[in-house]
């Protein structure tokens, strides 16, 4: 017999493949194209990663990771192009068992991708990420957005939601857009919408408003507001402005409120559900942030926030501190900070401490980071939760990066915690020949 | 019957007239200039593209604001396993243990995550939903049933 839950897990994995075999016969044409195109370039990158950690029942896990990305693409003369990008993981436990299966992995995005020549013309096909104002959703499916006359521009997508559905389902179709008006360098008003159903009934209806105002070269001010249309409630509201008196000196303040009982609506997991007796339905949270960031010369930072969350139900906190951070980039990164957590609850009161540096000497990359969190009342007879990392990495050349770190943590759930982990990064057939290549960081 | 059909004519024509009179050029798909390390955008930029400097306190608050409004902008330097990294569909490594070479990024869930994430949770949990509320959320139903 069958349950329900695996039944939707088989239907998952059809849907992937089918999703996959979409994206390839799709890509077909393009793989063929002839060598008439401006530009033809493969590239890609290869992480392999082997964890090695122990369990909370005390079972040696060796978990080996591969993450491909590929990029194959065709660039015309006119400045279009047509792409394809694919990117997955796979997972194969070594040692003792991880998770119930031995062997997983996921396709992260795999699409067709078309580029236009004008008016940021850009049509996607397949299993991608979308951001559009309210929607901020991966799908199967199809996304087209373009510039359009007098500062308009529109988007639209439809497809299938990719979720996962631990406890409650995500919907089989979604579909929404955005339009947008504005003038490049001032402003960009934007309303969007987005909508997905699942068996007979509408899972998800979200509208929102988005703004990005620059009225000065000094002044930076972003926002958005969201609305759930089945609860009739604003989601959220969530607006900063930033203000840079001199290059130096970066000031800016937030403001953000969320109703809980519109914006936890319909997720497919029960940690974020209004069910689940852990977040309460009719709180409401409103924060109010201040940041401050200087640096009195070049490549040294100092900065400061503040911020105060206030609740409707539950008892307010204020979150606080500053820190330093300076970058040499290609020799020296290093940085602190330090946090204070002043909140109603015992759990609510801590300080937060990290300390990090990165020094390059020639090929040889170096790393440590100290995270550590000091409660003021103990958690499970633990006062202080840290971490430790060493790290230390080689550059044989431009394409392949050994990687190795090995991680000591004691916390509240576990007692002197040992980790490691290697990462070997093979970058392929970069072919941007003048040395223009995409960035993974 | 005679609006709706109106409406399916119209509305592509009127799109393809404002397609047509815009006719403004894309911009170019990879950076001009090669980025290294985390940028200050406003070292060459003067107008608006200043302010997605990357090394202003609020950016990763307003990052997805920039993605609503320049995802292009945005793909001239990042590919788009850059975005997976965080907003995964299903995600077994935590950005913060994939990349510690690159200590100085705001990569989230540093250090022990299992005592912290009740804490997090309590204090703004809709800052979880965006990468955990529907997807990427598998794990959780190991202790949230």
């Amino acid at each position: 017999m069958i349950s329900h839950h695996e039944k939707r897990s088989g239907c998952k994995k059809g849907s992937l493949l089918s999703t996959a075999w979409l994206v390839l016969a799709a890509a077909s044409p393009l793989l063929a194209q002839p060598a008439t195109a401006a530009e033809y370039s493969i590239s890609g990158e290869s992480n392999t990663f082997l964890r090695m950690k122990s369990t909370i029942d005390d079972r040696n896990i060796y978990p080996l990771y591969e993450y491909l990305r590929l990029s194959v693409a065709v660039a015309e003369k006119d400045g279009s192009a047509t792409s394809l990008q694919l990117g997955a993981w796979g997972r194969l436990d070594l040692g003792d068992k991880w998770t119930q299966d031995r062997a997983d992995g996921d396709l992260q995005y795999g699409y067709l991708s078309y580029h236009g020549a004008k008016n940021n013309l850009l049509l996607n096909a397949g299993r991608q990420f979308v951001t559009e104002g309210v929607a901020t959703e991966r799908i199967d499916g199809i996304s087209v957005r373009s510039d359009l006359a007098a500062g308009f521009a529109a988007s639209a997508f439809l497809g299938s939601p990719v979720v996962s559905e631990p406890n409650f389902e995500g919907g089989d179709v979604i579909y929404g857009g955005r339009v947008s008006q504005g003038k490049q360098g001032l402003y960009s008003v934007g309303l969007s919408a987005l909508r997905s159903e699942g068996d007979d009934d509408r899972d998800r209806e979200e509208q929102g408003i988005d703004i990005w105002v620059h009225p000065l070269k000094q002044v930076d001010i972003t926002g958005r507001s969201s609305y759930n249309s089945l609860t009739s409630g604003w989601m959220e509201h969530a607006y900063t402005v930033s203000v840079t008196p001199m290059d130096q000196l970066n000031l800016s303040a937030d403001f953000s409120r969320v109703n809980y009982n519109d914006y936890f609506y319909n997720v497919t997991t029960s940690a974020l559900s209004l069910t689940n007796g852990i977040l309460l339905p009719n709180e409401e949270q409103t924060a109010l942030g201040l940041r401050a960031s200087y640096s009195p010369v070049k490549n040294l930072t100092l900065a400061a926030d503040y911020k105060n969350f206030d609740y409707s139900v539950a008892g307010d906190a204020d979150y606080f501190g500053g820190g330093a951070s300076y970058a040499l980039p290609g020799s020296l990164t290093t940085g602190f900070g330090l946090h204070r957590m002043d909140g109603a609850s015992d759990r609510l009161q801590y300080t937060e401490y990290r300390l990090y540096a990165l020094k390059q000497l020639g090929k040889l990359d170096l790393a440590a980071d100290f995270f550590n969190v000091n409660y003021d009342q103990r958690v499970n007879d633990v006062k202080n939760s840290f971490a430790l990392t060493g790290s230390a990495g080689y550059r044989f050349n431009e394409k392949l990066k050994v990687w190795g770190d090995l991680e000591y943590s004691q916390s509240p759930d576990f007692d002197h915690e040992m980790r490691g982990l290697v990462r070997v990064a093979y970058a392929f057939d970069t072919t941007y020949s003048d040395g223009r290549g995409k960035s993974e960081k | 019957m005679k609006n709706k059909i109106l409406m399916i004519v119209m509305i592509p024509l009127v799109l393809c007239a404002l397609f047509a009179c815009a006719n403004t050029q894309s911009r170019p798909m990879v950076h001009p200039e090669k980025v290294t390390g985390i940028p200050n955008c406003t070292e060459c930029h003067t107008d608006s593209w200043g302010a997605m400097n990357h090394r202003t306190p609020d950016f990763f608050q307003k990052h997805g604001i920039f993605a609503s409004n320049a995802r292009s902008a945005c793909a001239s330097c990042h590919q788009e396993s850059f975005c997976a990294d965080c907003h995964a569909h299903k995600e077994e490594i935590k950005p913060s243990d994939k990349y510690k070479d690159s200590p100085e990024r705001m990569l989230p869930h540093r250090g022990d995550y299992m005592t912290q994430h009740k804490i997090d949770g309590r204090i703004n949990p809709a800052s979880c939903l965006k990468c955990h509320g529907r997807q990427n959320n598998e794990r959780c139903v190991t202790c949230h049933k």
